[in-house]
């Protein structure tokens, strides 16, 4: 997957450098592949140039050195040559071959970029965290059941709307339900639809779109079946399916995949259409590349970054979508909660303003993990486009 | 002087205006809500909301007054033929349909009854609600089935102006109390005829005898209600005008509408009751709404068509075992369950019959009062220890025949939060109670869509909540759920209780009730007898009375006319509207007093 | 061009069938008793026989569309079926749109002359404190549930400004907050949007190159970057203007807008069956035209882009 990257790199950097040092130092250095050197030097300052450059670290910020002293010495003076400075360099056929190529890594250079994002980070281990906590939740000691209600044991009744104490630390809903595990269950329900539905999404969008993108004779045909799909309202098909098969959490997740992957698909399909003609994807054409082997490993892979960035937002705006089913009465039922149902549960008695921690809680893990999703998406996709790379 | 001058000529006026100085003062009233009405024609509405429109702008033969007594309305006096089967109206003469505008349309006659009996009794017209007139009168099925053609067979009929005939299929003791529902309303057979289809989809398309006149209607926005100056009984309605105003998000903007003052009436969901109730300003703006006739009881399903991996199989030899039903029926406990609608004052809601107090009574004494009834009404059947032996009981009756625990699907349907919350509360209660190695409640939610068809209608459940309202004035009313043709629980299948017709005890017990039409003393006791022993063999748990909540209302309570039943009870006639909320202290005194006025008023009448 | 434009608009009839007609009989597998109402219990038989008859619906699937498609074809949408019984379905939408399509309109010029400004400010003091500050606002409206925020601006913004809580067509001072309320999203989204799209083009060669030879800022902006900013736009915008007919249903709903947000949820939920053909006909139509007229559009505001695909490699 990777291989494809450096050409593309290296492709949009090399025009942009300004040749003009390389070539005064080329015939004085035995460097072969000055081009890739080059650009380094130009654009950016040593420090970029030695990881982006491969092999041997070593050598590589040897050879920069060289070639500053060369340059320096080269442009500066003429006087003070030194022949004792220069040696001749061994040929040795190995060491061109392996410095034939780069060994980029488009992976390493990714979470690389991305490490450098701090803002990312910490959202990074905010959100990882609340996601072990989530489940890490129901295995610590003293949880309550999210169902469970909890009795007053002198009057034997429910322990209705308590504000959040030492011993309910969310406090309780209306009918005596802990709302700590009941949010973090809901977090965990609505994180996995939120995921699942993400994930399944981009599958069949990713494996819809690149065909309909690419291949020209498909374009009609998906576009009709889109235009179809995308002008049936959710509500019949969410309302056919909880009929069917009961409202419960699958119901919900294939619900959202079947309303939500042809977005996914026409998103990819234009992603793709921007990319398909560009030269590199006609010479392979022309060289008898089969379509299979083009979408696979000339286009997708472009395309990682901003798929990322969708899928990522597609989270939070699964979780989005799922409090306004709750909103107009097909969501879940409370008794699995979720971030929708709880957040609409909450929504319901925000008039009382003592019961607003029942909304406010909440609405802040939504919060929380949309902004997560949100900033990581976009630090990611930056990270991941490969011309951020060099 | 000049300042108080004003205010005395306009005094002065209204003195001189208004000889019948009955009229009491009140202001407007105004009310916001969330459904729009489908329609405002009557031959078409079934839901309530649509027919307080209806009660408020067309009035019928009779009504009730505020204890619930029958009391003349359209007509001026009845009788009734010996058998029981001929009742004649006369109607009071000069009444008459008003248009929109108010201008006079027509004189109300006998003849606009048969019209819409007709109307009704047409099986094309499709109304909704045409069982409860073609169950009644003479040849009313066979007509709208089709097998009779010949409309002069059927027995309603104008004898002359004023007169009106009807006919009965069979006597029917009951039969003013179903005249005040929708499906006795007249209607001016030549105006229907001209509006055709557009008939009662706006309030141009309608004409007008009752106490109000809708004038403006304007869906998803507002309704006007105004008082109808040529309304017959126009000294008994205080209020000017009704005024509806449309928000969707009304249980959450309702009640900050109503603290702001701008609304007479508001429904205060049970989610803020305990903010209001501690609030001190608020406090004393919400009190109890009164409760209705409609009942709430756990049915317990013989005939079970759940999934095999619910074994309805071993449910259905479960609930055939006394002991068993009885254990459930010991282990529920109302009041932890009706917390979840009801969490001030649970109590006045609850019951242990299934027809509520205050609905009938004969000869002084409460229906719920009469026989074996009075002791199961008075006690809560809510009972650890009787549950326990119970449950002892069952498990050794049962043991090798059952495997426990006993699964028991219980059906919610899960856009109602309140009734998903009680599915939750009555699964732990009883299992709590009862243990889990006897019982495994399995709350199961459903979709609003279709629910009761996928649940109670088609069986597959084993114990669900399950509601009924009544028709008429009578305990028969309470019984349809429980007999042969019902799709309710299929009691008629439980084992060991057929009688020699092939017929249940229970069943052979009401059809001794509904053979006597004339003392009706007698009746409702052979009725009451019957629901005990329905009860005590614990077929279904009464659960608890519709209604009740907490409101926030400008509206005087008690003088509207009563009926647990039909229309009467949804009118404003009576009312007024003050401009300050009742608080649970006024109204708890006026409720009082009311119940000691209908006692009386009830025993004068006997 | 033309022919081409033609061929696409009868392509859009057939989706437009194929649409209503699965939505059709879709609406058809719900189940029976939701068009009966809460006295079911207490039909008869023939009573149920009888409202399912008036309703059309004791046909064979088949002949129901087909009666559909016969009155459709004569203008006739017939009357609704349980929404608001017997009144045409045309007259129970007609006076909605005109709500929902001045108050979308507002607001979304609204929204478009303040997030394309805020854009612009955010791209020109990038990475400083107002490209913080609005990327705050950005974030915090995507992060909170609008079904939150919205409420807390209507009780507290009624009560802050004393205007009415409710819409009240005759008050001007009600018609702010829900533009405002329907504006505050579409504010984020342009602004995010413009932005982006800004920060890019600025570093791009070409521009870089009219810097270079000295070419005015000011001119730089209008000439180049809104040149190019309007393509993008000029596909979307149609597709916009015609989907404020859809209304807002949060807002609509808090506002008591008498609009048509939330109508055809509404009458799905209430199977009622004329309403929903007639609305899903109508709001797949103003798709399909809105994606239809963005195309024509983009190809006037960008000429590199063709409608006529040239087959082949290119």
């Amino acid at each position: 997957m990777a291989d494809d990257k450096p050409t593309a790199a290296s492709e949009t950097a090399a025009p942009a450098t300004t040749v003009a040092p390389a070539t005064t130092v080329a015939p004085a250095t035995t460097v072969a592949p000055a081009t890739t050197v080059a650009p380094a030097t130009t654009v950016a300052p040593a420090t970029t140039v030695a990881p982006a450059t491969t092999v041997a670290p070593a050598t590589t910020v040897a050879l920069a050195t060289t070639v500053a002293l060369a340059t320096t010495v080269a442009l500066a003076t003429t006087v003070a040559l030194d022949p004792e400075l220069f040696t001749f360099a061994e040929f040795d056929r190995d060491a061109g071959e392996r410095i034939g190529y780069s060994n980029y890594s488009y992976w390493r250079s990714t979470l690389r970029m991305f490490l450098r994002n701090k803002a990312a980070l910490f959202l990074l281990v905010l959100l990882s965290s609340l996601l072990a906590f989530t489940f890490l939740q129901p295995i610590l000691p003293n949880q309550r059941s999210p169902t469970m209600i909890n009795l007053d044991p002198t009057t034997g009744h429910q322990f209705r709307n308590l504000m959040p104490s030492a011993e309910y630390w969310f406090g309780t809903n209306s009918i005596g339900q802990d709302l700590w595990s009941r949010i973090w269950t809901g977090t965990r329900t609505s994180l996995l639809i939120g995921i699942l539905v993400g994930v399944v999404e981009m599958l069949l969008g990713i494996a819809f779109g690149a065909i309909w993108g690419y291949v020209r004779k498909a374009d009609r045909v998906f576009t009709e079946i889109y235009n179809i799909l995308n002008n049936i309202p959710t509500t019949i098909v969410l309302m056919l399916l909880a009929y069917i098969m009961r409202p419960s959490f699958q119901t919900m997740v294939i619900a959202m995949c079947a309303a939500g992957w042809h977005g996914v698909a026409r998103f990819v399909r234009n992603q793709i259409v921007i990319i398909r003609d560009r030269e590199y994807n006609l010479a392979s054409r022309c060289l008898g590349t089969p379509t299979r082997r083009i979408i696979m490993k000339n286009l997708l892979p472009y395309l990682v970054s901003v798929i990322m960035l969708q899928t990522a937002l597609s989270i939070p705006g699964t979780i989005g979508w799922e409090v306004f089913l709750t909103y107009i009465g097909l969501g879940l039922p409370v008794s699995t909660p979720s971030l929708g149902n709880l957040v609409n549960e909450g929504r319901l008695i925000m008039m009382a303003p003592e019961l607003r921690y029942q909304l406010i809680f909440p609405t802040i893990i939504v919060s929380i993990i949309t902004i997560s999703f949100y900033v990581l998406g976009n630090a990611f996709s930056d990270a991941s486009d490969p011309r951020n790379h060099v | 002087m000049k300042r108080l001058l004003v205010p005395l000529c306009i005094l002065l006026a209204i003195v001189v205006a208004t000889p019948v100085a009955a009229q009491r003062k009140s202001a407007d009233y105004t009310e916001i809500y969330a459904g729009e009405l489908t329609t405002i024609n009557y031959f078409a509405s079934a839901s309530e909301s649509e027919q307080i429109m209806s009660a408020n702008t067309v009035d019928n033969l009779v009504e009730y007054d505020r204890y619930g007594i029958v009391k003349p309305s359209l007509a001026k006096s009845w009788t009734t033929s010996a058998d029981g089967l001929v009742w004649t109206f006369t109607l009071k003469p000069g009444i008459k349909w008003v248009t929109w505008e108010g201008k006079d349309y027509a004189e109300v006659v006998a003849q606009d009854w048969v019209d819409s009996a007709k109307y009704f009794m047409t099986k094309a017209n499709a109304s909704p609600t045409a069982d409860i007139i073609y169950g009644v009168v003479k040849n009313g099925e066979a007509y709208f089935k089709g097998t009779v053609t010949d409309w002069a067979q059927v027995g309603v009929k104008a004898k002359d102006k004023y007169t009106l005939e009807y006919t009965l299929e069979k006597p029917v003791p009951y039969f003013l109390s179903m005249l005040t529902y929708v499906s006795f309303l007249p209607v001016n057979g030549k105006f229907l005829a001209e509006q055709g289809a557009k008939f009662g989809t706006t309030n141009k398309a309608m004409l007008y005898n009752g106490a109000y006149i809708m004038a403006e209607f304007e869906p998803q926005t507002s309704r006007l209600l105004v008082r109808n100056e040529k309304y017959w009984d126009k000294a008994n309605v205080p209020i000017n005008r009704l005024i509806y105003k449309y928000n969707k998000e009304m249980s959450t903007l309702g009640p900050e509408l109503f603290a702001r003052g701008e609304l007479s009436y508001v429904g205060i969901p049970s989610s803020i009751i305990d903010t209001w109730m501690k609030d001190p300003v608020r406090k004393d703006l919400v009190r109890p709404t009164r409760t209705s006739a409609y009942t709430y009881f756990y049915a317990l399903n013989f005939k079970p068509k759940f999934p095999a991996e619910y074994q309805p199989e071993n449910w259905a030899l479960a609930v055939n075992n006394l002991s068993f039903r009885k254990a459930l029926f010991n282990a529920l406990d109302r009041k932890a369950a009706m917390l979840t609608s009801e969490p001030y004052s649970p109590d006045r809601r609850l019951q242990t019959t299934v027809t509520p107090r205050n609905f009938i009574s004969a000869g002084g004494k409460d229906y719920v009062d009469m026989v074996e009834l009075a002791a199961i009404s008075k006690a809560d059947s809510f009972n650890k220890t009787a549950a326990a032996d119970f449950k002892a009981k069952a498990m050794k009756e049962l043991e090798g025949k059952v495997s426990f625990p006993v699964k028991i699907p219980m059906p919610y349907n899960a856009s109602s939060v309140e009734w998903t919350n009680r599915a939750q509360v009555v699964e732990q209660q009883l299992e709590t109670v009862l243990g889990k190695d006897f019982i495994d409640v399995i709350p199961l939610s459903f979709p609003a869509t279709g629910f009761l068809g996928a649940t109670r209608r088609a069986g597959n459940y084993a114990m669900q909540e399950c509601n009924w309202g009544p028709d008429y004035a009578d305990p028969e009313t309470y019984t349809d759920p429980f007999v042969t043709g019902s799709n309710y629980n299929w009691p008629e299948l439980a084992v060991g209780y057929a009688e020699a017709n092939g017929k249940s005890k229970y069943e052979n017990m009401v059809e001794a009730a509904k053979a006597v039409t004339t003392d009706m003393k007698k009746r409702y006791e052979l009725f009451a007898k019957a629901e005990a022993y329905f009860i005590s063999q614990a077929f279904v748990i009464p659960y608890a009375k519709g209604g009740g909540g907490y409101e926030g209302s400008k509206l005087e309570p008690f003088t509207c006319p009563f009926s647990p039943f039909g229309m009467s009870n949804l009118k404003f006639k009576g009312q007024i509207v003050r401009d300050k909320a009742y608080s649970t202290a006024e109204y708890t005194k006026l409720e009082a007093d009311w119940n000691a006025e209908r006692a009386a008023a009830l025993q004068k009448t006997k | 061009m033309f022919i081409y434009m033609l061929k696409r608009l009868s392509q859009s009839i057939v989706t437009l069938f194929i649409v209503v007609t699965t939505v059709f009989l879709l609406m058809r597998l719900l189940p029976v008793e939701g068009y009966l109402g809460d006295r079911y219990d207490k039909l008869s038989v023939e009573q149920r026989e009888a409202m399912l008859q008036k309703m059309g619906l004791l046909d064979p699937w088949y002949v129901q569309v087909g009666t559909f498609y016969g009155k459709l074809a004569k203008g006739d949408l017939g009357t609704s079926a349980i929404y608001r019984k017997d009144v045409p379905v045309l007259e129970v939408i007609a006076p909605r749109v005109p709500y929902s399509v001045r108050f979308g309109l507002v607001a979304m010029a609204f929204s478009l002359v303040a997030g394309l400004a805020m854009g612009v400010h955010m791209a020109r003091y990038k990475g400083r404190f107002w490209d913080r500050a609005w990327t705050g606002y950005i974030v915090l409206i995507n992060a909170v549930p609008s079904a939150v925020y919205l409420l807390f601006i209507q009780l507290y913004g009624t009560d802050l400004f004393k205007i009415p809580l409710l819409f009240d067509k005759y008050k001007f001072s009600s018609w702010v907050l829900p533009t405002i309320s329907m504006a505050l999203g579409g504010i984020a989204g342009y602004a995010m949007w413009m932005r982006r799209f800004m920060v890019d083009e600025l570093n791009k060669d070409y521009i870089k190159l009219a810097r270079a030879k000295g070419m005015p800022s000011s001119a730089i902006m209008v000439k180049h970057v809104m040149r190019n900013a309007y393509v993008p736009m000029a596909q979307y915008l149609p597709a916009a203007i015609l989907a404020t007919v859809s209304g807002s249903i949060y807002i609509e709903s808090l506002y008591s807008i008498p609009g048509m947000g939330g109508l055809l949820v509404d009458v799905i939920q209430r199977q009622d069956n004329p309403m929903v053909q007639a609305l899903v006909l109508i709001f797949s139509s103003v798709g399909i035209l809105g994606l239809f007229l963005g195309d024509v559009l983009m190809a006037v505001f960008d000429p590199r882009i063709k409608f006529v695909k040239s087959e082949g490699a290119r």
